[in-house]
């Protein structure tokens, strides 16, 4: 029986080991947490359909089956990874036929952007802290009570070369109306300001949703990017930008400012790119083989790559991704 | 004795022009000083500062101090060439004057004494000057030989990258290396056929004579001589347009010098004397992180003064530079490298726009009141961690504060000084200081290096005291308004931020603040030779990118020391620092403001 190892045991891991066990191959996951499950078990509703990502996540769960064809190893990371052979940070080495690197990516440290005031301020807070609020059911300000106004800050660590992430997180757009409108539901009363650069919404249903959060929601959007955020006598923020519609600066006093943190590289890659030559693309995420034939085969025979790992992708994509990747992992074998 | 030989020709015609255009580029530069300038000079030529001139021209020009400090090796190659020669020279004179007695000779007399007369003793004291005479041949001949060698193998003399040379010095570096050697053979020749010599030019006359014979060298005795004496000439043609006007423009530059003229932020005719006073010797090059950690090959200090003399010089040749100050630390010459790149730029593009700051007029956002002002700075505002630090750091030794900027203000004016737009500049830095004036403040406090350096260097405020952060706080330590809760087991890296170290000399004050605080753990390169975190505003040429190399190679030997924490006591190293690196990077008023004793 062939055997592949799966790193990550995100969406993307999990939905190709199962595909994988489901033709007749032993898998082992190798994931770094303690648990399967990856980023999705930190959000709240997905976009556009507001599906909660428990949904998700319990259905490809229940499609990866227990059996003895499959192992998971928690709590490790990987050092090398071969075709035939791949290392483990606890020094040991896991024998293969083939390996799919589905390790995902790192959520950008709004710390970086000092001048936002994360972990200085309060009130401010990043996209992934309001899936967790929302989750907990608990979206209040630090001091208590609800807030009046709250800025949604989009592209930070995307699109901004002073943090050398120069790509776009593609998914944080989306998430901000999403969030826009969830806040709103929350907090009718509230003036939510989205504050972007450029909204981009590539997916089906993504832009009748950003039309839906100004028709229906009265969600305000500024064009413009936050420049500096300050607090104010009253412990509220300050948060000061260009309106670059208008083309005038412009000063505001919020409640709550969120910041839609992009999808940083994992720096494993780099590793990666060094001790196992695989290629790397400049943004730091892996380069896959081709971007029309071969998005999820690597540069190196029998290695191949799945979701985030190789650019920033939605849920669905991640996904689709796992399949795509099982597909092409049992024709590699089904040569040799 | 006429001497006078034909082949004496290429010297004399060599030491003509010699002369003639050093004199001529030398009196064109004295001629254009400015006023101010020359009353410099006139009210310090008779003091003491003339003598301390003539003493540092022996110890530099001729003993060459400063390179033998950076590199011993170095020093000696540029000593043995530099002295001995002198020596050779002066020994020569004594020579003839202990022949002729104190006759008029003329120059060639002098430098080819040894063709003129040749036959030993003549005078009692001929076997002792040959004895010198060689012996300081044998020495020169070290520093030649030592210079081939650099060529070959540069960091054998402890360099990893030498200067890439023009025509001009090629030419006169070619005709350098043989002057001494053809003197060898010459006088070996010479020796050979009439006698006389000493170890060196006598023992290989006489190997000569017997493996070659004498008959056969007479026919070589002349072309020898022709050759030194071309040698010598084509060094001299080259030679004030080439490097080596190092060789005399030094000693006009040191006496400039301890006559207080120094380049400004504009270009003057004094900057000529420092230019053409650069030997190329490309010590410059090893300490510029360009060069080592981004591989940029075309911009360091040599050659950019290089291209500027030779008016090729391309602004984004003047662009690429941190200003660091690494190579202004090592230049063995004292050249002012960054004040006169900083004027080369402001050549380049300072094109003032007399509206664009009219908004300035009337704008105030300050707020507070108080004897003690703080100006945060651009940086410092988009660090909001060093604002609040420093607002409880006020809060906790009872200071009244006037805020300059805590709402935004006006820009310090170095940013745009760097950049050469040297006039925009002023336009801020007059609406800052009137600002300071109304406000009736004693002493200006600021975070940030960069702001400090403008302030104390061309604000002129008088009846203001301009300090650093790092000085206020260790002041307020002293004096006991502040307390603080020293943290055992805890351990902290510093590094020197270009503009507060090697810009302001301040390199005491931050560390005995943080040794309050906690244990404080020096990286490999620090104070004078500290790294510069590659984000400096100075440099427009670069991209992130490779801002970011430089940041991790910084953050990795910072790193090294182990500490929990890396500090730094400037907006803009800290956030050049924090991309490099997952430790936690912090500014030195953070540490205090977070160990404050309630």
């Amino acid at each position: 029986m062939k055997h592949v190892i799966v790193i990550g045991g995100g969406i993307a891991g999990m939905q190709c080991a199962s595909e994988l066990l489901r033709q007749g191959v032993a898998v082992t996951i190798i994931e770094k947490e303690q648990d399967l499950g990856g980023k999705i078990r930190n959000w709240h509703k997905l976009f556009p359909t507001f599906t909660p990502a428990d949904e998700v996540l319990t259905a490809v769960r229940h499609k990866l089956k227990i059996s003895s064809n499959l192992k998971v190893r928690t709590g490790c990371q990987a050092t090398s990874i071969t075709a035939k052979k791949v290392t483990l940070s606890t020094g040991e080495e896991l024998k293969c036929d083939a390996a799919v690197i589905a390790t995902g990516f790192t959520l950008f440290d709004a710390k970086i952007k000092e001048e936002y005031g994360y972990g200085i301020y309060d009130n401010v807070i990043t996209s992934a802290d309001l899936e967790q609020m929302f989750n907990e059911g608990n979206v209040r300000l630090a001091q208590g009570g609800t807030p009046r106004r709250v800025a949604i800050l989009h592209c930070v660590g995307s699109r901004d070369e002073k943090v050398c992430q120069r790509h776009c997180s593609k998914v944080c757009c989306v998430t901000g109306v999403k969030q826009a409108i969830e806040l709103k539901q929350l907090f009718p009363k509230a003036d939510i300001f989205n504050f972007y650069m450029d909204i981009r919404m590539f997916g089906p249903g993504y832009e009748e949703m950003y039309r839906e959060a100004q028709t229906a929601y009265n969600v305000h959007f500024v064009r413009g990017r936050i420049s500096e955020v300050s607090p104010t006598f009253d412990n509220r923020l300050q948060i000061k930008a260009e309106d670059t519609l208008t083309g005038r600066p412009l000063k505001m006093g919020v409640d709550m400012l969120v910041l839609l943190i992009g999808m940083k590289a994992n720096a494993h890659n780099t590793l990666l790119s060094k001790e196992c030559q695989l290629q790397m693309q400049s943004s730091g995420f892996m380069q896959p083989k081709d971007s029309f034939l071969g998005n999820v085969t690597s540069n190196v025979g029998g290695v191949f790559y799945a979701g985030a790992v190789t650019a920033p992708k939605n849920v669905g994509e991640s996904i689709n991704e796992g399949t795509a990747a099982a597909h092409s992992v049992i024709e590699w074998l089904e040569k040799r | 004795m006429t001497f006078f030989a034909k082949f004496c020709i290429p010297f004399i015609v060599g030491v003509v022009v010699l002369f003639a255009v050093i004199a001529i580029k030398y009196l064109s530069w004295l001629r254009n000083l400015p006023k101010k300038d020359w009353k410099l000079i006139f009210s310090n030529i008779i003091s003491w500062r003339t003598v301390a001139a003539a003493w540092e021209v022996v110890c530099e020009s001729l003993l060459h101090r400063r390179i033998f400090k950076v590199n011993p090796r170095l020093g000696y190659m540029h000593m043995s060439l530099a002295f001995g020669w002198f020596l050779l020279i002066a020994v020569g004179w004594i020579e003839t004057v202990a022949y002729m007695g104190f006759k008029w000779v003329p120059l060639q007399g002098h430098v080819f004494f040894k063709y003129f007369v040749p036959l030993n003793g003549i005078t009692e004291h001929k076997p002792l000057f040959d004895f010198v005479m060689d012996l300081l041949l044998l020495f020169v001949l070290s520093g030649v030989g030592l210079a081939w060698f650099k060529r070959l193998r540069s960091r054998a003399l402890g360099m990893k990258k030498t200067t890439k040379h023009v025509l001009f010095d090629r030419i006169a570096l070619s005709a350098l290396w043989f002057i001494f050697p053809l003197r060898l053979v010459a006088e070996s020749i010479t020796a050979a056929i009439y006698g006389g010599g000493s170890f060196l030019t006598g023992g290989i006359g006489i190997l000569l004579s017997k493996s070659i014979g004498v008959e056969a060298l007479s026919y070589t005795y002349e072309p020898a001589w022709w050759l030194y004496s071309t040698a010598l000439g084509v060094f001299f043609i080259a030679m004030p347009f080439s490097r080596y006007m190092h060789i005399f423009t030094e000693i006009p530059l040191i006496f400039l010098r301890h006559y207080q003229l120094r380049p400004e932020s504009k270009e003057k005719s004094y900057d000529n004397f420092e230019l053409e006073a650069c030997s190329r010797c490309g010590i410059c090059i090893d300490p510029c992180q360009l060069q080592s950690q981004l591989g940029i090959n075309d911009v360091q200090s040599v050659y950019f003064l290089r291209d500027r003399r030779y008016n090729m010089l391309q602004q984004k040749i003047a662009n690429n530079c941190l200003m660091c100050g690494r190579c202004e630390q090592v230049c063995p010459v004292g050249i002012n490298l960054n004040t006169l790149r900083l004027n080369s730029r402001s050549s380049m593009r300072n094109i003032p726009n007399e509206g664009r700051y009219n908004y300035l007029r009337n704008v105030d956002t300050s707020s507070g009141e108080g004897k003690v002002g703080y100006f945060a700075g651009c940086m410092t505002l988009l660090t909001p961690n060093t604002l609040r630090s420093m607002r409880q750091i006020f809060e906790a030794a009872h200071e009244q504060v006037w805020w300059a900027d805590k709402e935004g203000g006006a820009c310090c004016g170095r940013p745009l000084m760097l950049s050469g737009e040297v006039d925009s500049a002023r336009k801020m830095i007059e609406h800052n200081k009137s600002l300071f004036v109304k406000h009736q403040i004693k002493t200006l406090v600021t975070s940030c290096p960069i702001c400090l350096k403008v302030f104390r260097e061309e604000y002129k405020l008088e009846g203001i005291e301009v300090l650093h952060h790092s000085e206020y706080i260790l002041r307020l330590i002293q004096k006991g308004r502040l307390k603080i809760n020293y943290q055992r087991g805890a351990t902290f890296t510093y590094h020197d931020p270009c503009e507060l170290g090697r810009g302001s000399g301040i390199y005491d004050e931050p560390r005995a603040v943080i040794k309050a605080v906690g244990e404080l753990l020096e990286p490999a390169h620090n104070r004078k030779e500290a790294f510069c975190c590659g984000s400096s505003v100075a440099n427009t040429a670069i991209n992130d990118a490779q801002q970011l190399t430089i940041a991790g190679k910084v953050a990795t030997e910072l790193s090294e020391t182990r500490a929990k924490t890396i500090v730094t006591a400037c907006p803009l190293c800290k956030k050049a620092i924090t991309r490099g690196t997952e430790t936690q990077v912090v500014d030195l008023s953070e540490i205090v403001a977070q160990n404050l004793k309630q």
